[in-house]
């Protein structure tokens, strides 16, 4: 892979909801091919970081950089259309609807001619490519006609994870996505993250499980009540430093 | 994506099901039930009283039939979307009170019969899509919740309908009397054209774009957001859509009666609800069929004119209502897996 500038550029960025102070001067580079993990205590802010990404929410202050381009998210649509797929720890599955068309929803395949120019939609192609593209990420679930309720908890994650993946171009961010998940599941979400990673994707992953998080990231970010406490890459931790750091038990090397 | 790669794909696993699984998953079928109960109840009361089975009770009974049926695709809309809008029947009398005094206005200036009927409509759409309008400013940017949202309206229309009509009907219209009993066969020219709105609303619900957008947003808001769909935008469409067919509604009365009154319409948001819950449509959101809510409109229609035709007091007709609702409830509940019965 080329040289090239960073992918996502955060640059101080500050959030908060009425009096807590989520995020207080953040700033994170991330490169194409990088997968970066980040950590930190429930209510460290991680969750609002990663919102604050994919145009759910817009930061009080400081800047969001795609591909050297300084962007403001009116809505989530625009981020997604800069390339950047998100995986969120609330559930971004409609459970009502069928994999195929959670798969494609806001993104639905139309028939051609009149009826597709009318809002007609190809149902059947959309059922037959959700497996196919699931399938090519790495992904494998049952029949796509099921609804995604009649899912196990590890096959909705899996078809949530299959669809950032499938989708991206630049960025993934995966908000816990090996939570709820079995052991040889979760190896198969890390699976997914190595392939997108040679796919030329940046992946930021979030988890609350550190070795899977040493065991598949480049770099880690260590967000401590809204703060980079530490952001180094990953083999100058192991899992005893990275807990205390997220702590705040030890104080971080070099601070 | 490219198909050439010799790694063995993984087959997804077929779901099998014989032949007697398929027969039971029939008779668990919602739509099937409701189906059966139909024809039972038709049967029953042609039993009864062997002049229910002529063309000219089929055509009253599409005539109720159509009378409810637009307000129970609105609430289909609505309620799969995860609202609930309890306007639509004050929006009927409202629209139609309003309409009528228009359509008389342009009669006193010898205006065409025709072209006042197609005044009228336009303008008893007008005055429901402005409730509906209403109802979505108040739900998408003044967030109020549906309930509360549409009970302002529900009261506020009610209300108006008797203030603009002095409480007395408005207008008197012969020729659209007469224009009404016209038809073919058993469908008179205005059913026409409310079976031609539902089957279209029916299609646009289960494959357009729109219906998809209409699930996804009652089954997870969240999902549909971060999907890229605009939640606002669509639900406000939505009880837009809901006050136009209650609008529409509102010029059908006005057809058969030859006149605005301010009583049409009011209350019948429960008998919409109702046909909506029979058809198994969930309250909560995110799952409906639009055959389901045609099913119970159909079973409704026929058990309140089935009842007058055996010589039984209008009165049991709300109790045998209340029945079939809490039945149909019942009967969804016993259902397994209900979760999965939508696009
Ligand atoms: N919708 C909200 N309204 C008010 N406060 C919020 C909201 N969401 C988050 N917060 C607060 O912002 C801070 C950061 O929350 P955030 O969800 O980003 O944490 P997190 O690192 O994702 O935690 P977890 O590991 O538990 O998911 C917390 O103090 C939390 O209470
Ligand atoms: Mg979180």
């Amino acid at each position: 892979m080329t040289e090239q500038g960073p992918v996502l550029e955060l640059d101080g960025i500050s959030a908060s909801y009425g009096s807590v102070q989520a995020l207080d001067d953040v700033s994170l580079v991330a490169h194409a091919g990088e997968v970066i993990g980040l950590v930190g205590d429930n209510g460290a802010g991680k969750s609002t970081l990663i919102k604050i990404i994919s145009g759910v929410q817009s930061p009080d202050s400081g800047r969001v950089v795609v591909d050297g381009e300084e962007r403001h998210w009116r809505s989530p649509h625009d981020a997604m259309q800069a390339g950047i797929e998100t995986l969120y720890q609330d559930s971004s599955l409609a459970p009502h609807l069928s994999i195929g068309s959670n798969i494609f929803l806001g993104r639905e395949i139309r028939r051609g001619g009149l009826l597709g120019r009318l809002g007609f939609l190809d149902q059947r192609s959309m059922e037959r490519k959700a497996l196919e593209e699931l399938e090519n990420v790495g992904v494998t679930v049952p029949l796509s006609r099921r609804t995604v309720s009649q899912l196990s908890g590890g096959q909705r994650q899996a078809v949530a994870i299959g669809r950032a993946v499938l989708w991206s171009q630049h960025v993934i961010v995966l908000d816990e996505p090996t939570n709820h998940l079995g052991a040889r599941q979760s190896q198969e979400v890390l699976h997914v993250i190595r392939r997108a990673r040679e796919r030329g994707l940046c992946v930021i992953f979030v988890s609350h499980t550190l070795p899977h998080v040493i065991e598949v990231t480049d770099r880690i970010v260590v967000l401590r009540l809204g703060r980079v406490v530490r952001d180094a890459p990953t083999s100058q931790y192991t899992v005893e430093s990275l807990l205390a750091t997220i702590t705040g038990l030890v104080a971080a090397p070099g601070s | 994506m490219s198909d050439a790669g010799g790694m063995p794909r993984v087959r997804p696993r077929e779901d099998r099901v014989p032949w007697a699984r398929r027969v039971r998953a029939t008779i668990a079928n919602q739509q099937f039930v409701l189906f059966v109960v139909l024809v039972a109840l038709l049967v029953f009361f042609g039993s009864q009283n062997s002049r229910f089975f002529t063309t000219a009770e089929f055509t009253n009974l599409i005539i109720d039939f159509c009378g409810l049926i637009l307000l129970a695709v609105a609430e289909t809309y609505v309620i799969i979307s995860g609202g609930i809008d309890l306007s639509v029947g004050s929006t009927v009398a409202i629209s139609g009170v309003v309409g009528a005094f228009a359509m008389e206005t342009l009669a006193s200036h010898h205006v065409g019969e025709v072209a006042i009927l197609l005044v009228g409509t336009v303008v008893c759409a007008g005055i429901g899509g402005a409730v509906g309008v209403l109802n979505a400013v108040l739900i998408t940017k003044a967030n109020l919740v549906p309930f509360v949202a549409t009970l302002v309206t529900l009261s506020a229309g009610a209300g108006m309908a008797l203030v603009f009509s002095r409480g007395a009907d408005v207008g008197s219209n012969p020729a659209a009397i007469s224009w009404s009993a016209t038809g073919a066969w058993i469908f008179t020219w205005e059913s026409m054209i409310v079976i031609a709105i539902t089957i279209v609303l029916s299609l646009v619900l289960h494959f357009t774009a729109y219906g998809r957008y209409n699930f996804a947003i009652g089954s997870n808001a969240f999902a549909a957001r971060v999907a890229g769909i605009d939640v606002r935008r669509h639900v406000a469409s939505v009880y837009v859509v809901a006050g136009v067919l209650a609008g529409l509604t509102g010029m059908f009365f006005y057809i058969r009666l030859g006149a605005g009154a301010p009583t049409s319409g009011i209350g019948d948001e429960l008998n919409a609800i109702a046909a909506v819950v029979i058809g198994g449509v969930s309250l909560v959101g995110g799952v409906g069929v639009m055959t389901g809510t045609i099913l119970g409109a159909m079973i409704l229609t026929v058990v309140t004119d089935g009842l007058i035709f055996i010589n039984i007091q209008p009165t049991w007709n709300q109790v045998v209502v209340g029945a079939i609702i809490a039945l149909a409830v019942v009967l969804q509940s016993l259902r397994p897996g209900r979760q999965g019965a939508s696009a």
